[in-house]
């Protein structure tokens, strides 16, 4: 119990240093007015236990209790939320610019430019059928085309993998993340029995924040204050001082657990960068990429198709097939027959003509060749047999399973009426070899000889003229023809289904930009207003943890003025303490 | 609410940054005078451009082959038009020749006239355009008569006419099967036997023959002039196909610049907004940055 002039002395001592304080904590605020994530602090000041002297209770001064942070940790974790779907839409937006610059069709060459063209070509071909420019002008355009499909193709391939290796680095900046969390949890549960360990509580926050910019992350405080993280399909990504990594197999992302077993949590991820790259990745590339592969599935059948319906300027000495089969014994109209395009076949005939060296037909008549497409039909080994029983031609299978025509010498072939598909199924007599976007190309046999390009078609007689443009004038009608072209729904969480539309092959492709522009326009708008709702939340953290310098500047004031008068207290102490030690 | 520096810094820099991006693409727009730069500015609009692209770019061949059908009608025309007066011209020598006035050397120099005049058929029935032969059926690249060295003529083409397409389920014959202009070898409609006839009448003085002769002309001049009339009014369709597509072309265009090119006013006029929108914002922005408590302690 002291008396009165040590009491002013020792609330005075209190003052100074809780006014002290109080410049410490507001200097500490101004340092930190840039800092993402810092939450202003204040100090708590408390008057102290008042003492009964005298018979009176007085006041005994202050004190710093402790030092609080402005805070809401609802409001962090829904501002985290927000962050995490406007990463996702983020990323996706600038896929998405690649994406559509692939598809760009402003500039000449263009797909659609391209496939007009080509049509055109046609046109041309049928309008002077033996001219050579213009059989070697069809040649080079359809080569051209193909290559483009082939760089669609692989420009979607590499845009896949662009994404893996996004996916990647992606998870092992999460797992730093963790790990950091992880160590802060420690750390801040040690600290806390202290009092509140405010910074690193901003900076566990920050990397909270950053976590959830990358993936799916739900956040909990337990009660001794540290952060549990459970991330998507509910794995645990930190619990207390421990954090549990993510890594990638193959295309998959995968979570390991406790038990050290690999769980794969690759569709059940929606968020975060890491949600809009495999968003990106196995929904938009997938699907369009998809259809891209239906569009040339569907133009070099349709092409095919008519094309060897029809008979180039000669007759073919020696021909092979474009497609293989992987077992000769196997049905052609079956998939175990290993042939692109088995589901197109059809019970049928084709005809076979056999020219001698004078052009004129053998036997005066048509080898008609009977197609079975049905299970227990016709294999390539049988219908290779059957071929072969033509006079003057032998028929053979290559070593890589392919139907290869060689006419005796001086002789020549040719075909007609196929209403099986049986001979654009096998690629003889085809325009294009492949079956899809990535293998499509002009057929090696009209690549080295053009006048194997079709546009006349062989009469009842075995005839052909070389001013005939009926097949030509066929092969334009294709672009007009509606067809039933395949078109995919690709969906992390219900799967990849493949339906089909019905629409002219120009149209398909017009339609198929058009919806990656819709996409590209929808993700965009997504992002807009996540982005709105991002600043809407952060303008409200600011508005509650931001640190306003007017408000700094007003309490450092505040302070120095509270300063000073303690000061002041100490020299009126002073001085009552001369003056009692005066008085004699 | 309580405002902070950082909310105050972070508006700014959001404001102009988005004024910056609107203020880019309006000065792109004018720039390129497209409305659509990339897919996702107008899908739609995109979509409805694609396909009238390929409207026009159909429709553009279309006209190429027309223009191709309509030479190789108006060398069929010509080519017919020419064998007429020839006819005409026998015609005429065959009256003189049929009359009583006329003597045997006559007659006999008559026939060599006729011999030239039925080789001039010949070489008329083997009209070429651009190296095609137009009377040959499809078998275009060979000469489809030949006089052989008896005097009568072989054909070598066959009976498909040469055909171009002129629109989606439209084709139409502008090349012709010799034998139906000419007649069949050896047949009586035979234009070629008419003239040997004819000239072989001269030879024998054979004033029957000749009188003869002078109607398988007059039937072999109707048969040209209905296949004449024929080709007219092919190249008349033509003609008007042409015209259609033409003002296909012209409307498809149009709606075409509607869809893909901005209205340069517009823009220019939305360019000056934007413009006007970032200078106030950049001078709202500098007031308020320097705006602070310190100025005033």
């Amino acid at each position: 119990m002291s008396s009165g002039v040590e009491m002013v002395l020792s609330i005075a001592k209190d003052a100074l240093a809780a006014q002290q304080d109080g410049i410490n904590v507001t200097g500490h605020n101004i340092a930190n007015v840039n800092t993402p994530g810092y939450s202003r602090q204040s100090p708590v000041l408390e008057a102290k236990e008042p003492e009964l002297y005298g018979g009176v209770l007085l006041g005994r001064g202050v004190d710093t209790t402790q030092v609080v942070r402005a805070s809401d940790q609802v409001l962090e974790n829904r501002l985290m939320q927000q962050k995490s779907d406007m990463f996702s839409f983020k990323e996706m937006e600038s896929y998405m610019q690649v994406f559509e610059g692939l598809f760009n069709e402003n500039s000449d060459s263009s797909l659609s430019g391209l496939i007009g063209d080509f049509w055109n070509l046609w046109h041309d071909l049928a309008n002077n059928p033996s001219g050579t420019a213009e059989r070697v002008a069809l040649y080079e355009h359809s080569a051209l085309l193909s290559q483009h499909f082939n760089d669609l193709d692989g420009d979607l391939s590499q845009l896949d993998t662009d994404l893996t290796n996004a996916l990647r680095g992606g998870i092992e900046k999460i797992n730093e993340i963790t790990a950091e969390i992880a160590r802060l949890n420690d750390e801040i549960v040690g600290l806390e029995n202290d009092g509140m360990a405010n910074d690193l509580r901003d900076q566990r926050n920050t990397l909270a924040s950053e976590l959830t910019e990358y993936i799916d992350a739900k956040i909990f405080e337990q009660d001794n204050g540290s952060f549990t993280i459970v991330s998507a399909k509910g794995c645990v990504l930190v619990n207390q001082d421990e954090n549990y990594d993510l890594q990638m197999n193959g295309d998959a992302v995968e979570w390991l657990g406790s038990g050290g077993a690999a769980v794969d949590i690759t569709n059940h991820i929606t968020k975060g960068k890491l949600g809009g790259w495999l968003d990106m990745r196995d929904e938009i590339v997938a699907k369009y990429q998809g259809d891209l592969n239906a569009l040339a599935e569907e133009f070099i059948w349709t092409l095919n198709q008519q094309h060897s319906q029809g008979v180039g300027l000669e007759a073919f000495s020696s021909v092979t097939a474009t497609y293989d089969v992987s077992d000769t014994g196997e049905e052609l109209g079956t998939a175990d027959s290993g042939l692109d395009y088995y589901d197109r076949l059809s019970d049928g005939t084709f005809n076979v003509w056999v020219y001698d060296s004078a052009g004129a037909v053998v036997g005066g008549a048509p080898t008609v060749i009977t197609v079975d497409a049905d299970p227990g039909g016709t294999t390539l080994a049988s219908i290779t047999a059957d071929i072969n029983a033509v006079a003057n031609i032998n028929a053979s299978i290559t070593t890589d399973n392919k139907l290869q025509i060689d006419a005796a010498g001086g002789f020549t072939f040719a075909f007609s009426d196929d209403t099986s598909n049986v001979l654009a199924g096998l690629g003889i007599n085809t325009f294009f070899k492949g079956a899809t976007a990535g293998g499509m190309g002009v057929n090696d046999v009209i690549g080295s000889n053009k006048n194997c390009i079709a546009a006349a078609q062989i009469d009842a007689l075995g005839n052909f003229a070389s001013g005939d443009n009926a097949n030509a004038l066929a092969m334009t009608d294709v672009q007009y023809a509606s067809k039933s072209i395949g078109i995919w729904t690709c969906d992390r969480r219900d799967g990849n289904t493949e339906g089909t539309t019905n629409a002219t092959l120009e149209d398909y492709y017009h339609a198929m930009v058009g919806s990656i522009g819709i996409k590209a326009s929808s993700i965009s708008g997504s992002r807009a207003f996540s982005e709105v709702m991002v600043n809407e939340l952060t303008t409200m953290r600011e508005s509650i943890s931001g640190v306003s310098l007017d408000e700094e500047m007003t309490e450092l004031i505040k302070y120095q003025h509270a300063f000073a008068a303690a000061a002041k207290l100490i020299t009126v102490a002073d001085e009552m303490l001369d003056t009692l030690i005066s008085v004699k | 609410m309580r405002v902070t520096n950082s909310i105050i810094y972070d508006t700014i820099k959001l404001r102009l940054s988005r004024i910056t991006e609107e203020l880019n693409k309006a000065n792109t727009v004018v720039a390129t005078g497209k409305r659509i730069l990339k897919l996702s500015d107008d899908p739609v609009g995109l979509t409805q451009g694609l396909s009238i692209k390929s409207t026009l770019s159909n429709i553009e061949q279309m006209g190429r082959n027309i223009t191709l059908g309509k030479s190789w009608l108006a060398a069929s025309e010509s080519a017919m038009t020419q064998v007429q007066d020839i006819i005409s011209e026998a015609k005429a020598l065959s009256v003189q020749m049929a009359s009583d006035t006329a003597g045997e050397a006559e007659r006999r120099s008559a026939a060599e006239t006729v011999q030239n005049l039925l080789e001039e058929i010949v070489s008329l029935a083997n009209t070429e355009v651009n190296g095609r032969y137009v009377f040959a059926g499809s078998e275009t690249d060979t000469a489809p008569f030949s006089l052989e060295s008896d005097n009568s003529v072989t054909y070598h083409g066959d009976n498909n006419p040469f055909t171009v397409k002129t629109g989606k389920d439209a084709t139409v014959q502008v090349g012709s099967d010799g034998e139906a202009v000419f007649g069949t070898i050896g047949q009586p409609d035979d234009i070629f036997k008419a003239f040997n006839d004819l000239k072989t009448a001269l030879e024998g003085d054979d004033i029957s023959g000749i009188q003869a002769g002078m109607d398988d002309l007059d039937s072999r001049f109707d048969h040209i002039t209905s296949r004449i009339s024929d080709i007219g009014s092919k190249m008349l369709r033509m003609e008007i196909k042409e015209n259609i597509f033409q003002d296909l072309n012209i409307t498809n265009t149009e709606r075409l610049s509607r869809i893909e090119d901005a209205d340069i006013t517009e823009a220019i006029l939305d360019l000056r907004a934007k413009e006007v929108a970032y200078q106030a914002a950049l001078s709202s922005a500098s007031k308020v940055l320097q705006m602070s408590l310190l100025d005033y302690m």
